[in-house]
């Protein structure tokens, strides 16, 4: 593939950059401080329509495709060094994405004008105490009760726990629905966030501070019949799309993070002088410099040709396990380049690097997570040498 | 009703740099935009758009500014015009507008042409006025805000040296409008963006406009470009702290000594 961006997609670059950059890059590290992003700043990006972006046209979203979601979350990754809004932006884009694929007319109608709006959150909730990558694991039940359905179990670890409960939304959701199935017995749904039955809690997190990071119990939570995504006990096969499109969307985060970080060492060691020369003179540093910038790019192409295996899946011209290996592959390595590409930035900047003031110590808490989000690094390890040696166990 | 607005391609000059040896600018790497004027004249074009109104816009430049005509779109223009041909290329700001006034002339009844105050490459700030000079119609410059657009009338607030006036005239008519500093400008939303390419987008050689091919790009230009550079940086200032009569008698030795006086 080569990354060549349509008319539309530069326009969307040059539309989200202005935005960014103006409205979030000078406030990025208040919100973490202050642990919130602005509710105007959540507005802004609401009328720009990057909430919701691949919600249809149908549902009054743009619907936009991967690759065009791809190019606004490299536009926030550079504008916002704590990774928050980021993080607001890619899951509502991510579950929304599954949502329009899988959800029914009634619930997309219901959830996607006020997620387009600003005025609530979509996120996803599929992680527990004793289950993360391992979904199987999953110990949350959802059961049939007449018309509707029934929910119990506990979520932990979720982003965007306080936003949905206090302004409204709710996550995307999986749950054993036929436990004897096993991964075959799992259902995925839309929960909200704002029924009595839901009781939440807040972790304090490392990083992307701007964006709440918590868990809640779910207690006898009836919801709808249209709510359910896909067929029942389906769940399982149709939740790894989310995350895969999340995933990609991931990558490109990270690689955006990390170049923006080199572009702010370059800029210092080419004025810092240190023995009387310019650290850009010395090999040990700009030796690194070459490495990760290499790293770098090539992750920004991982990223870039995972998205658009997933359009190319849309349209049928590629297959779940090609889209899979590709976005694993990009994801694998994410967020340890871009960790060290910018832990090396904060070295090359002494003192300054570790102090809060410095944008990179941001935007290395926020990279570090994306080892964990959505699939750890060792779970992408599984899958491509899963698809290597043809989905045989060894 | 017609409204007419013109844009143009631009580099972004806050990027420009200028080649010392050559005294042409560096446009290598460059990024291209709407120029920021023409898009204040096209946002003041979308606030005073009735229903049955129909914002067009036109630029002139090569096959690439059909992006900043995209933007336009974008934004909320109904439908794009690019004057694109080899013959337009060279023009001076008097060639540029008569190629625009022809495509204007081509369309018909209008009501308001818009431009912007000046392109942020050139500075020139004529080829707005020259195209009211060419079609013969009123023109009101350095506006500030279009006040009332009613009949075959428009009011505006036009800025002045000390202030500001109210001024009337009647259309049709072509604005040029200041930047006021309060303006911020849309950056347009991801659905209009993939609306934009679906609206009517026209290409127009010289053959299309017709008009006196003597009068477009290099041949038709009244002025030439000779030579571009940067101004030279000012040189810091003295600052005499002296007691009064030292420093008046320090100073008169520098302005003998520069011959000044």
């Amino acid at each position: 593939m080569s990354l060549k961006f349509t008319e539309e997609q530069e326009m969307i670059r040059e539309s989200v950059r202005e935005f960014a950059q103006s409205k979030i890059a000078p406030i990025a590290l208040e919100m973490d401080e202050k642990k919130e992003i602005p509710q105007d700043v959540i507005k802004g990006m609401a009328e720009l329509g990057l909430l919701g972006c691949t919600a249809g046209e149908a549902y009054g979203g743009p619907g936009l495709s991967a690759v065009s979601a791809g190019v606004i979350a490299e536009e926030l990754a550079k504008a916002d060094c704590t990774g928050s809004t980021c993080v607001y932006y890619l899951v509502p884009a991510s579950w929304g994405f599954l949502l329009n694929k899988y959800g029914t007319e009634e619930a997309k109608k219901e959830v996607f004008p006020k997620l387009l709006s600003g005025e609530h959150f979509l996120g996803i909730a599929t992680t527990e105490s004793d289950a993360g990558s391992d979904v199987g694991a999953t110990k949350t039940t959802i059961k049939k009760d007449g018309d509707n359905f029934v929910v119990n179990g506990e979520k932990m670890y979720i982003s965007g726990v306080r936003e949905a409960v206090t302004y409204g939304g709710g996550h995307v959701t999986i749950a054993h629905q036929s436990k004897e199935l096993g991964t075959r017995g799992m259902t995925v749904f839309y929960l909200p966030l704002t029924d009595e039955g839901i009781t939440p809690t807040y972790i304090p997190d490392l990083g992307r501070e701007g964006i709440s990071c918590g868990g809640f119990t779910i207690d006898n939570v009836k919801i709808p019949k249209h709510y359910i995504l896909g067929e029942e006990n389906k769940g399982f096969y149709i939740i790894h799309e989310g995350y895969e499109y999340a995933r990609a969307l991931i990558a490109v985060i990270c690689a955006a993070a990390g170049l923006k970080s080199l572009e702010n060492g370059i800029a210092y060691i080419k004025e810092r002088k240190s023995f009387g020369k310019p650290l850009a003179a010395y090999q040990g540093i700009n030796f690194k410099l070459a490495e990760h910038y290499t790293k770098l790019s090539m992750l920004r192409d991982l990223g870039y040709q995972a998205l658009l295996s997933i359009d190319l899946e849309q349209e049928g011209k590629a297959t779940r396990f090609e889209t899979s290996k590709k976005v694993a592959m990009a994801k694998m390595f994410c967020s340890e380049w871009a960790c060290d590409a910018i832990n090396d930035v904060m070295q090359w900047q002494g003192a300054f690097g570790y102090s809060r003031e410095c944008q990179d110590q941001a935007a290395w808490r926020a990279v570090r997570s994306f080892s964990l989000a959505e699939g750890t690094k060792e779970v992408m390890k599984m899958i491509v040498a899963r698809e290597l040696l043809g989905n045989k166990q060894y | 009703m017609k409204l007419i607005v013109c844009v143009k391609q631009v580099p972004d000059t806050t990027q420009v740099k200028i080649d010392p040896e050559t005294n042409t600018l560096i446009r290598e790497g460059v990024p291209s935009i709407l120029n920021p004027f023409d898009q204040f004249a096209l946002e003041e074009a979308i606030k005073i758009k009735q229903e049955n109104d129909e914002i067009i816009v036109i630029s002139m430049g090569p096959p690439q500014a059909k992006k900043a005509l995209l933007k336009c779109l974008a934004l909320g223009a109904d439908s794009a015009i690019l004057l694109t041909d080899r013959i337009f290329a060279g023009a001076d700001t008097f060639a540029t507008s008569y190629t625009l006034a022809q495509a204007i002339k081509k369309l018909g009844e209008f009501g308001i042409i818009f431009c912007g105050l000046q392109a942020i490459d050139g500075d020139t700030a004529q080829v707005g006025p020259e195209i009211a000079g060419i079609l013969n119609i009123p023109q009101i410059t350095y506006l500030e805000s279009i006040e009332d657009v009613s009949g075959k009338k428009l009011v505006a607030r036009v800025q002045t040296d000390d202030g500001y006036k109210i001024v009337e005239a009647r259309l049709p008519l072509l604005i040029t409008g200041i930047t006021t500093s309060s303006f911020e400008p849309t950056n347009p939303p991801m659905m209009s963006i993939m609306k934009a390419n679906k609206k009517p987008f026209f290409t127009w050689d010289a053959n299309e406009l017709g008009g006196d091919k003597d009068k477009y790009g290099l041949n038709g230009s009244l002025t030439q470009v000779i030579k571009i550079y940067s101004p030279p940086t000012k040189e810091k200032g003295v600052i005499i702290n002296d007691p009064p009569e030292a420093a008046v008698n320090k100073l008169m030795d520098l302005l003998s000594k520069d011959k000044v006086i």
